[in-house]
C-alpha cells in the first residue's frame, strides 16, 4: 500500500534538514505505530506523505498504491486514498463543518466517478458516522473545529476519515488531549473502519492508544530516522526503560 | 507606565500595497472643532464653497431645534477635510466635493415589494425611512410595542430622552455629522426604558439615486437616536440600501448619524450594514456613551458604495463595562472603504474586543481602518483586544491599516494583532488535504473570511443578503480564475 525508501526532507523555509532517511512500508490490512521522542520528526513524515508546502523532499521516495506520491498534489493524494489525522487541527472560522465535509466528500466522490452528494442525501450519509463516533449533530452546524475543545477536534478528524472512506489512514497522535470516553470511541471508530484491505500508521507516545488498536509493527523514530522496527514487545521495553534503552546506534 | 502599541504588519505581499502608520496617536484637526463654532450666528453662510452650495434650509421638526441650530452655527467655518487632514489621509472625498449635492426631495415612491425584500423576520418592528424620512405607512410593529417603549420620530418621543440628541455627535462627530445636523429632516427615536426588554428593531435605510452620469445626487441625512435605560435590553438592526435594483450605479450621498446611550447595566447588541449602491457616498457616524456595568455589541458589515467612511466612537463612562465590536469591509472595484473607530477606557475593570476584517478584491479598490483604543490610568484591570486581519487578493490592492492600542493604566491585560496577507496557507492546505481543490478551497475560505463577523449579526435573511453582495463583488475577481501554485 505505502512505501516509503530513503526519505529525506528539509524545512522549505529554513533548509533544516529533519527527515534523514526513513524507509516504512505498510502493506493491506496491517497496522503501523511509530513512537519516539518530541521533535524527532514524526509530524514532519507524516506531513510530508500528504505534502504539506512546509516541507521540501530532498531525496528518497514514496509510493502509495502504486502511484509517485511525490508527483501528486495533495488534493490528489486524498483522492487516491491517503489521509491524514492532523495533531493540530487548525480551526477555521466562518466554514460550517457540514459544508466542509460535505465539500470533501463530493471532491473524492467526484474523482471517483461516483454522483455527488446533494445536502438531504449527505446528511443521511453523515448521521451514522457521527452515532460511530458519538458525535453530536450540532457539531455539523459549527464552524470547523472553532472553539472545540482538543478531544473534539481529534473527533472530527476521524469523522473526516470515516467520511472520506480512505484506504490508507495516518493518524498523529490522535490520542493526545482525550479523556477516556473519547479514546475508546476514536479508537472503537478507527477499528470499524479498517479492513484487510486498508492501512493505518499511528503516531503515539502512549501505550494506552496501542491497547484498544493493536499494531502489527512498531517503529521507534529518532532524529529523522527509524531506528528500530518491532512488535507490541517493543512497547513494553520502552514502558520498562524509555527510549534509551531501544536505540541500536549512538545518539549524537 | 505609559505604552503604546502601534500596529505592525508585515508588508508580506509581493505587488500590493501596504502601509501602516505606527504609535500615532489621534490627533483631531482643530478646523473639526463645532464647539468654539457653536457661538456664532446661525445666519452666516459657510465660508466652504461645497457646503455653501450644499446647504439648504430645510424644515425643523419639533426637537430638533437646539441641534440643528448649533450644526448651522458650526457649518460656517466648518471646512471640508482633504487629505492634507491626518484624520482624511487615505481617504479622498474629492469626488464628493466635486459633485453638486441637494437634500433629496421627500415623498420617493416605494413600493411595499421593495419594502417586504428586506424583510427581517426576527424583527419586532421595521422602521423604513426614505432619504433621511420616516415613513410610518411602510413601516409595521410600531403600534404592537411594549409598554416603556418608544420607536417613531422625535414629536412623540418622551421628551427627557429627545434632550440628549445631539450630547454624543456635538463634541465627537465630525464634519459630516455636523452636516447631518444641519440638514435631518427627522430623528429615529428608540427608547427603551428602565428594565424593559426591546426585540429587534429593524431600521431599513433606502435612498433616492441620480443617474451614474450627470454630475449631481441627491443627498439625505437620516438621523437615530438610541436610549436604553438602566437594566433594559434592545437589539438595533440598521441596513442601508439604494432604491434602485441591486448593484446600481446611481449617485447618492448618505449622511448618518446614530447617538446611542446606554444606561448603567443596559444590553444592546447593535448592527451596522451597509449595502448602499455601487455609486453612492456613504458618512455614517456612530457614537455610543456607556454608563456602567453596561454590555454594547456591535457588528458591522460595510459592502456597498462607491466611498464610504464609518466614524465609530465609544466611550466606556463607568466601571465594569463591556464593549464587543466586530467589523467587515469588502472593498472591490473602485470601493474604498475607511474606518476610524475610537474606543476610550476611562473606568476600571472595562473589557474591549475588536475584530477588523477587510478584503480588497481589486486593484482599484482601498481599504483603511484607523482604530483606535484607549486605555486611560484610571481604567486598570481592564481586558481589551483588538485584532485586524486584512486579505488582499490581487496585486495592488490596498490597506492603509492602523489598530492602535494606547495604554495609559498599567495593571491591564492587552492583545494586540495585525496581519495582512493572502490566504492563510495552514488553512488552505488544510481543506487541499482533505481532497478539495485549490480553487474551491480559496473560495470557501475568502467567503468564510468575512463570514466569521458577519455571522454575528445572527439574523439569517440578512446575513444571507450580505453574502450575496460579496459573492456579486467577488465574482468581479478574477483570482479564482489564475492557476494555483502550491
Ligand atoms: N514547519 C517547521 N518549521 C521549522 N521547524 C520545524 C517545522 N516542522 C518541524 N520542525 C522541527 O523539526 C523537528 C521535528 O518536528 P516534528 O516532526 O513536529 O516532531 P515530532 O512530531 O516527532 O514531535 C523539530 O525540531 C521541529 O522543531
Ligand atoms: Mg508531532
Amino acid at each position: 500500500m505505502l512505501e516509503v525508501k530513503d526519505l529525506t526532507a528539509k524545512v522549505a523555509a529554513t533548509g533544516k534538514e529533519i527527515l534523514k532517511g526513513v524507509n516504512l512500508t505498510v502493506r493491506n490490512g496491517e497496522v503501523h505505530a511509530i513512537m519516539g521522542k518530541n521533535g524527532s520528526g514524526k509530524s514532519t513524515l507524516s506531513k510530508v506523505l500528504v505534502g504539506h508546502p512546509d516541507y521540501e523532499v530532498t531525496g528518497g521516495t514514496a509510493v502509495f498504491k502504486g502511484k509517485n506520491l511525490f508527483e501528486l498534489e495533495p488534493e490528489e493524494r486524498s483522492h487516491a486514498g491517503l489521509f491524514l489525522s492532523f495533531q493540530s487541527p487548525i480551526e477555521v472560522p466562518g466554514v460550517s463543518n457540514v459544508d466542509f465535509l460535505r465539500m470533501a466528500c463530493n471532491a473524492r466522490r467526484k474523482s471517483l466517478g461516483q454522483a455527488e452528494l446533494d445536502p438531504l442525501e449527505f446528511y443521511a450519509y453523515i448521521v451514522p458516522k457521527l452515532e460511530m463516533l458519538n458525535m453530536d449533530p450540532t457539531f455539523l452546524n459549527r464552524n470547523v473545529n472553532e472553539g472545540f475543545s482538543g478531544g473534539e477536534k481529534k473527533r472530527n478528524e476521524i469523522l473526516q476519515l470515516a467520511v472520506l472512506e480512505a484506504d490508507m489512514a495516518i493518524l498523529d497522535e490522535i490520542d493526545s488531549g482525550l479523556d477516556i470516553d473519547a479514546l475508546r470511541d476514536v479508537a472503537k471508530a478507527v477499528n470499524q473502519l479498517k479492513s484487510e484491505e486498508t492501512g493505518v500508521l499511528m503516531v503515539t507516545h502512549y501505550k494506552r492508544l496501542l491497547d484498544y488498536i493493536k499494531p502489527d509493527f512498531v517503529h521507534i523514530m529518532q532524529s529523522g530516522e527509524i531506528v528500530k522496527t518491532g512488535d507490541m514487545g517493543l512497547v513494553d521495553q520502552l514502558e520498562a526503560g524509555g527510549y534509551a534503552t531501544l536505540s541500536d546506534r549512538e545518539d549524537s | 507606565m505609559q505604552a503604546s502599541i502601534g500596529g505592525r504588519c508585515a508588508p508580506s505581499v509581493a505587488g500590493k500595497r501596504i502601509s501602516t502608520r505606527v504609535q500615532n496617536p489621534y490627533v483631531r484637526p482643530a478646523s473639526k472643532s463645532c464647539r468654539s463654532a457653536a457661538v456664532a450666528s446661525a445666519q452666516t453662510a459657510p465660508e466652504d464653497k461645497w457646503l455653501a452650495r450644499t446647504v439648504k434650509e430645510v424644515p425643523t421638526p419639533a426637537g430638533l431645534a437646539t441641534l440643528r441650530a448649533e450644526s448651522t452655527a458650526a457649518l460656517a467655518t466648518l471646512r471640508m477635510p482633504s487629505t492634507r487632514n491626518e484624520d482624511y489621509r487615505f481617504t479622498d472625498i474629492t469626488p464628493v466635493l466635486r459633485t453638486n449635492v441637494q437634500p433629496a426631495p421627500a415623498g420617493a415612491a416605494v413600493s411595499k415589494e421593495l419594502v417586504a425584500k428586506h424583510a427581517l423576520a426576527g424583527a419586532v418592528a421595521t422602521v423604513v425611512v426614505v432619504d433621511g424620512v420616516l415613513r410610518l405607512e411602510l413601516s409595521s410593529g410600531l403600534d404592537a410595542l411594549p409598554g416603556g417603549v418608544y420607536v417613531g420620530p422625535a414629536s412623540g418621543a418622551p421628551p427627557a430622552v429627545v434632550e440628549k440628541m445631539g450630547s454624543l455627535s456635538r463634541s465627537r462627530g465630525g464634519p459630516f455629522a455636523v452636516l447631518n445636523g444641519a440638514l435631518a429632516p427627522d430623528c429615529l427615536v428608540v427608547s427603551v426604558g428602565a428594565g424593559r426588554e426591546l426585540g429587534p428593531v429593524h431600521v431599513l435605510h433606502l435612498a433616492s439615486a441620480a443617474p451614474p452620469a450627470g454630475d449631481s445626487a441627491p443627498a439625505s441625512a437620516p438621523r437615530s437616536l438610541v436610549h436604553l435605560g438602566p437594566l433594559s435590553v434592545g437589539e438595533l438592526v440598521e441596513e442601508f440600501v439604494g432604491l434602485g435594483p441591486a448593484a446600481d450605479a446611481g449617485r447618492y450621498l448618505t449622511l448618518g448619524v446614530t447617538e446611542v446611550l446606554l444606561e448603567q447595566q443596559a444590553q444592546m447588541k447593535h448592527s451596522y450594514v451597509q449595502r448602499e449602491a455601487t455609486g453612492a457616498f456613504h458618512f455614517k457616524g456612530t457614537l455610543v456613551r456607556q454608563a456602567e456595568r453596561s454590555q454594547y455589541s456591535f457588528v458591522e458589515a460595510a459592502v456597498g458604495g462607491a466611498i464610504a467612511r464609518h466614524d465609530l466612537t465609544i466611550q466606556q463612562a463607568g466601571p465594569e463595562t463591556v464593549t464587543e465590536m466586530g467589523h467587515f469591509l469588502l472593498c472591490g472595484p473602485s470601493q474604498l472603504h475607511d474606518l476610524h473607530s475610537r474606543l476610550t477606557l476611562d473606568h476600571p475593570h472595562g473589557t474591549a474586543n475588536q475584530l477588523h476584517k477587510c478584503i480588497v478584491s481589486h486593484a482599484t479598490g482601498r481599504g483603511v481602518f484607523d482604530g483606535n483604543v484607549k486605555v486611560n490610568q484610571a481604567a486598570q484591570k481592564t481586558d481589551a483586544g483588538q485584532l485586524s486581519r486584512n486579505l488582499l487578493l490581487v496585486p495592488l490592492a490596498t490597506v492603509n491599516v492602523k489598530p492602535n492600542l494606547q495604554i495609559i493604566a498599567d495593571d491591564v491585560k492587552c492583545t494586540h494583532g495585525c496581519a495582512v496577507s493572502d490566504l492563510r496557507d495552514e488553512e488552505l492546505f488544510y481543506f487541499r488535504a482533505r481532497g478539495i481543490s485549490a480553487e474551491a478551497a480559496r473560495q470557501a475560505l475568502v467567503s468564510s473570511f468575512g463570514a466569521e463577523v458577519v455571522q454575528r449579526i445572527g439574523h439569517p435573511e440578512l446575513v444571507k443578503r450580505v453574502r450575496e453582495d460579496v459573492g456579486r463583488t467577488l465574482a468581479s475577481v478574477e483570482l479564482f480564475a489564475t492557476a494555483t501554485q502550491a
